[in-house]
């Protein structure tokens, strides 16, 4: 039935458009590379408001491409560059997002149509980030798939953060007071991610994976051992070379001491940490914590293994895939401690846990009433955080952080803190002056006009901030203030280009 | 499988209009005079707020039993050879097609008088009834409706419950049945959101009808892609039933030519040709040709015999005041009739949806429902109801319950399930998959037999070795269709619930929601309640200087029962005020919610004065006007001459305690020059426009903070003093950025 809503009101209107158009899709793009495999997905999603959280987030994701997964390729220690650049050009070609005509091997030009991709990512993880030339297949993939993709190689905390928020955020929401501890168990590492209720409290690396161990299939004759493996040999006491068979004994041995160590991850056990060969395969420790008893899950390659097995699939037989990563999913499960929760928690996308968080979580969206006057500056890449500062911080830090923001010609950004938007009463004030402190610094520090300064700011108050500090838009300078962005431990940050009135945010460099 | 071919129009035998001829009565040393036929049917009905705002109802019992006696003795006759006419005194589409009627039947009943008729009907069979029905044209039925009692409404209707039914993919309207529209509209349209609320609906062992939404954007684009949508969750749930989106059927019409599944058709019907071409856009051509479409489009071709859904509720014809003289009930039975050419798969009857304007209060919305119902039924058509109210008027949920149990006694065919009753999209109240449970529970009523049969097997109900349909373990438990490999996925559920604002808990307590889910669903519609009837606090919109101006309505009461007053300053305000010729004059007014003034514009007013006076803008000083409506803004306009109007206004709550606050901003741009006036009357087709529209809502704390909304509006004024348009035309002119000399 049609009714007028205000039946005074019969007149033509044309309403204001102030937040995204439902159900217009955008596209995502996620590339992983790890130690043994690497893989793509294509997403698309509409961009809406949580209901619980108030933020813009991905809403009715959709996976419109995944590729299988393939080995990465490696020539020795060095990633095969031109291999991977066909596989990528080859993922976008099927996911519909490239040109078929880039499917020439080793063609670095950008075929992919960027318009079409609001944000994504890419990761360079476990051994094929400590490969020699790592961050030259960053630049390839910046090359092939442009602006709109982050690329990242060695970032362990974004990775084990991304793992838990593609396996376990939905989950962690599910069961909103009780704490999950993610294992992302791949090729090379373990990326251990603790949060609760949808947010990643604490995250940790390890040296532990699957493929430390390279045998011939069917057998465990050492086909090769990475630098980690050989300090496992060296402390344990295994004296086998390359064309070695290890026999069951010691195999049993140095599982042993991975389950040992994912134990003590789980149980908080900093002691079991203390050795050397522990030392030595931490990367970064996650951090102790008091939280009650928190569901264990798994992701990564074991972690989907580790599933199979508990839902009662076959596993391949031992070293099927010519490394650990069977006997590592058959022990795991064998540990009281580790699967305590495997047949009762379901996290999602398990094997692809890093890939599907790279594509649908590597990146934030503001709000919808940013402060953007000059949207052609946009993308912005690479942005140095320079600062975390609240109204209340000593002047001394804001004047260093606009004195180093002064120097940087690209831009550089500044998160502010310690703005209590729910505080109704006070926040008029206070994002006054809180806007004319930011006015002082930038005119005493002489940004230019086109300098990018770019103020993050959790607070939904960007406009009216930025308005306030730039007179009502009536200044040259290019000042840009983005909103409701939960703010990072992170170096740098990157901003797409504008769609929708919202804005792509993605932190890298994280600590 | 019958379907049935439209008879042309010029087949249709009409009389010939006549000049309206008054009728007297006297009564108890009284005598009455009405006007025509349409004063006798409208003071005939029971009082009602459009009636008596059209000047219609009887002003005490004895006129309306003095209209009653008059119809009582007007034959059929009498009623077919003086057609109701417009107001160029000529036959309109909708009364034309109301006269494609069962002749043969006709003849033999046609010296019948409505008392002789109301009587005969009373002894007879549900098959006789039916036939005679066929034979009635809407304003017949409209005559004798209001004879009958509340008995005999609801025993009538009762009577017509076998034959009742249409088919799609299930069967709805067999006696022994209750089913229902399985409704999840969102906000904005969000698919996850729709999913929660499908699953939900399917595990109370609703939508046997459909699963229809009503979208938040009609654009073919969307249209399409929620009706994928819900067919996809039909096809994964394996639910018999069919879809709708009830968009218009334009936009249908071009979704079907793109290969979307529409099933079935909607279009909202009006009794009055002017209501359904100027408000609906919709002609009876439009209609045939959308029938004859689906009769060899519609993906359930082969399947259905019916194919078209109609919604209609007494009222809208006079809300657009183009009723042409009749009462509502009147006009609702020409719905009927027009329905009736196109043998719809549902009817809905939605009184109530409007407001206070149409139905006051409890005893006007019931009481219509009951006519509407059998009038619907008596025309032959398969009719649900959808008794529903909003909080600015004075119908309550009891008053609602109370007309579904005594419409579900008269045999309605179906009841919405709109999830806790609801709408999070049109902010209004409807029924509930538990009020629907409940109702089948105490008639001892099932859902359509084909979707049963699922129900069963998915453990929704289980049936007895009686025969007795109980609810069964997975009633109410929309977990059973998030799934994957058997195993219950709780992440995407996860998903699905932060999808759905409004969405209080999956608890039950038998049939009904539990107690906490209860409280909390009547807590926040409470406080959307009070918000409507809080009047403004001064005090508690912040320290900038207003000017009071007072409009029409003169109270709360006048404000929220006659929309017309608060549009317009009151004549002694309008001889003080001279024009100012300011470039912005900002009117600040309660409108449907003071509270959400109380809550915004302490933080918004501020900035959007810095905000203008940082261009050194003119701005008149703000004024308050409580009571007020949108279209206010041109009675301020003109009596001040300013440029543009900003109107900051109370929007009207629906369930959400925190969406109660919300405001809109209106931007009334004044078209003062002949320059201008003519690009907007050559944009809009309108020659004689004089004021464009632009509007921004939802500016509350959930929604658009205030203090963002202060800085949207003011850069919006900025746009719309730049290009000197607002509405659409500004859109256009800033898209090929055409800025005026």
């Amino acid at each position: 039935m049609e009714a007028p809503i205000d039946s005074a009101a019969h007149v033509s209107i044309n309403a204001v458009s102030s937040c995204a158009k439902p159900n217009e899709r955008v596209y995502l793009l996620g590339l992983d590379f790890g130690s043994t495999t690497s893989s793509a997905l294509v997403a698309s999603a509409t961009l809406s408001r949580s209901r619980a959280n108030g933020r813009m987030e991905f809403c009715d994701t959709a996976i419109e491409f995944r590729s299988e997964p393939v080995f990465t390729p490696f020539i020795g220690q060095t990633i095969d560059i031109v291999k991977v650049t066909a596989l990528i050009h080859y993922w976008l070609q099927q996911s519909g997002l490239g040109d078929v005509s880039a499917l020439n091997i080793g063609s670095e030009t950008s075929h992919l149509n960027t318009n079409s991709v609001f944000s994504g990512g890419s990761i360079i993880t476990g051994l094929a980030a400590q490969a020699d030339n790592a961050a030259a297949l960053s630049k390839v993939i910046h090359l092939i798939v442009g602006d709109s993709v982050i690329a990242t190689a060695d970032d362990p905390c974004l990775e084990s953060w991304l793992a838990f928020m593609g396996s376990c955020s939905a989950l962690s929401r599910y069961h909103i007071d009780v704490p999950i501890l993610n294992l992302d168990i791949g090729g090379g590492t373990t990326n251990a991610a603790l949060g609760i209720n949808g947010d990643v409290l604490e995250t940790g690396c390890y040296f532990i994976g699957a493929r430390h161990f390279q045998f011939a299939v069917g057998s465990y004759r050492l086909l090769a051992v990475s630098d980690y493996g050989a300090v496992i040999l060296k402390d344990l006491k295994i004296k086998a070379t390359i064309g070695d068979t290890l026999n069951t004994n010691e195999c049993e041995i140095i599982i042993c001491f991975y389950i040992k160590t994912l134990e003590a991850i789980v149980l908080g056990n900093t002691e079991f940490f203390n050795s050397t060969l522990a030392q030595a395969h931490t990367q970064v420790a996650i951090q102790s914590h008091d939280y009650p008893k928190p569901i264990i899950t798994f992701s990564g390659g074991v972690g989907e293994l580790l599933y199979q097995h508990a839902a009662g699939g076959a596993l391949a037989s031992r070293t099927f895939f010519g490394d650990f990563g069977i006997d590592l999913a058959r022990a795991i499960a064998h540990s009281p401690i580790l699967s305590a929760n495997l047949n009762t928690e379901q996290p999602e996308n398990k094997g692809r846990a890093t890939v599907y968080g790279l594509t649908l979580h590597s990146t934030e969206i503001s709000g919808h009433t940013i402060f953007l006057p000059k949207p052609d500056c946009l993308p912005l890449r690479d942005l140095p955080i320079m600062a975390k500062l609240s109204p209340q911080s000593p002047n001394d830090q804001w004047q260093s952080a606009f004195t180093l923001a002064a120097k940087r010609e690209l831009g550089a950004c500044i998160q502010i803190i310690g703005v209590d938007a729910l505080n109704h009463d006070k926040l008029l004030d206070e994002t006054r002056a809180l806007a004319q402190k930011i006015k002082a610094y930038w005119l005493v520090n002489q940004l230019t006009n086109t300098q990018p300064l770019l103020i993050l700011i959790e607070a939904n108050i960007g406009k009216t901030l930025g308005n306030y500090i730039s007179d009502w838009g009536q200044s040259m300078q290019n000042m840009i203030v983005i909103d409701e962005v939960p703010l990072r431990n992170a170096h740098f940050v990157n901003i797409g280009r504008l769609h929708q009135q919202m804005v792509p945010v993605s932190f890298f460099g994280m600590h | 499988m019958a379907i049935k071919t439209l008879k042309d129009l010029k087949a249709i035998k009409l009389p010939k209009p006549s000049a309206p001829l008054p009728y007297f009565i006297t009564m108890h040393g009284r005598t009455f005079t009405f006007r025509d036929l349409k004063h006798v049917l409208g003071a005939a009905d029971i009082s009602k707020a459009g009636d008596r705002k059209a000047g219609l109802a009887a002003t005490d019992e004895i006129m309306r039993e003095a209209a009653r006696a008059v119809l009582s003795g007007l034959t059929l006759q009498h009623f077919f050879d003086h057609p109701l006419t417009n107001n160029q005194g000529q036959i309109d589409s909708v009364m034309w097609v109301n006269y494609d009627i069962d002749h043969a039947t006709f003849a033999t009943i046609a010296h019948l008088t409505f008392g002789e008729l109301k009587d005969d009907l009373l002894k007879s069979t549900g098959a006789h009834i039916r036939q005679i029905g066929a034979a009635l044209t809407g304003v017949m039925v409209a005559a004798l409706t209001k004879l009958l009692d509340v008995h005999e409404l609801v025993l009538l209707a009762k009577k017509l419950k076998t034959g009742a039914s249409a088919k799609a993919r299930t069967v709805v309207g067999l006696p022994g049945t209750l089913s229902s529209r399985l409704q999840p509209n969102h906000p904005t349209d969000n698919l996850s959101g729709m999913t929660m609320l499908l699953y939900t609906g399917l595990s109370m062992g609703s939508g046997d009808a459909i699963l229809g939404l009503n979208p938040a954007i009609d654009n073919v684009a969307n249209i399409s892609a929620t009706l994928h949508h819900l067919d996809k969750i039909r096809r994964e749930t394996g639910a018999p039933t069919q879809i709708c989106v009830l968009s218009h059927i334009k936009t249908q019409l071009a979704c079907l030519k793109e290969g979307a599944p529409v099933e079935i058709m909607f279009q909202s019907l009006a009794g009055t040709e002017r209501t359904l071409t100027d408000e609906f856009d919709v002609t009876v051509e439009l209609l045939d040709h959308a029938y004859e479409t689906m009769q060899t489009s519609s993906p359930l071709v082969g399947i259905a015999e019916n194919f078209m859904y109609f919604e209609t509720g007494q009222g809208s014809e006079l809300t657009y005041n183009k009723h042409e003289g009749m009462d509502m009930a009147t006009t609702e039975a020409l719905c009927y009739g027009l329905a009736r050419r196109y043998s719809p798969f549902m009817v809905n009857n939605v009184t109530g949806f409007i407001g206070p304007e149409t139905h006051l209060d409890n005893h006007e919305m019931i009481y219509s429902c009951l006519q509407d119902h059998f009038m619907g039924k008596l025309m032959g058509l398969a009719m649900g109801m959808a008794p529903c109210y909003t909080l600015h008027s004075q119908v309550t949920i009891e008053g609602q319950q109370m007309a579904t149990e005594l419409l579900t006694a008269a045999g309605a065919n179906f009841f919405m399930d709109v999830y806790l009753g609801t709408d999070r999209m049109l902010a209004y109240f409807d029924t509930s998959g538990h009020d629907d449970q409940t109702l089948r529970e105490t008639y001892n009523l099932r859902p359509a037999p084909e979707f049963l049969a699922w129900a069963i097997s998915r453990g929704i109900f289980i049936e007895d070795a009686d025969g007795n349909v109980q609810r069964g373990a997975n009633w109410g438990n929309p977990k059973i269709f998030c799934t994957a490999e058997g195993k219950f996925q709780e992440g995407e559920f996860q998903r699905l619930q932060e999808s759905v604002p409004a969405i209080y808990g999956f608890e039950n307590a038998g049939a009904r929601p539990s107690n906490r889910v209860a409280r909390l669903m009547k807590a926040n519609q409470a406080i959307g309640r009070e918000a409507i009837y809080a009047d403004l606090r001064p005090a508690e919109i912040g320290d900038i200087a207003l000017r009071e101006l007072h409009t029409a309505a003169n109270n709360k009461s006048e404000h929220l029962n006659d929309p017309t007053l608060g549009a317009i300053l009151a004549d002694s305000v309008l001889k003080t005020l001279k024009a100012e010729y300011n470039d912005v004059q900002i009117v600040i007014s309660d409108g449907l919610s003071a509270e959400a003034i109380h809550h915004n514009i302490p933080n918004l007013l501020p900035v959007l004065l810095d905000g203008l006076n940082s261009r050194k803008l003119n701005i008149g000083q703000p004024i308050l006007a409580p009571f007020g409506r949108v279209k206010l803004a041109e009675s301020i306009g003109d009596a001040l001459a300013a440029q543009l109007i900003v109107t900051l206004i109370g929007e009207r709550p629906g369930g959400d305690a925190l969406a109660s606050c919300s405001m809109s901003a209106y931007f009334a741009y004044r078209l003062n020059d002949k320059v201008t006036q003519k690009a907007a009357a050559d944009f809009s087709g309108n020659a004689e426009i004089h004021y464009e529209y632009s509007v921004l809502s939802n500016i509350y704390s959930g929604g658009l903070p205030s203090i963002e909304a202060g800085s949207v509006i003011a850069e919006k004024v900025f746009e719309i003093l730049q290009y000197k348009a607002a509405g659409n035309r500004l859109e256009n002119l800033m898209q090929h950025h055409l800025i005026p000399h």
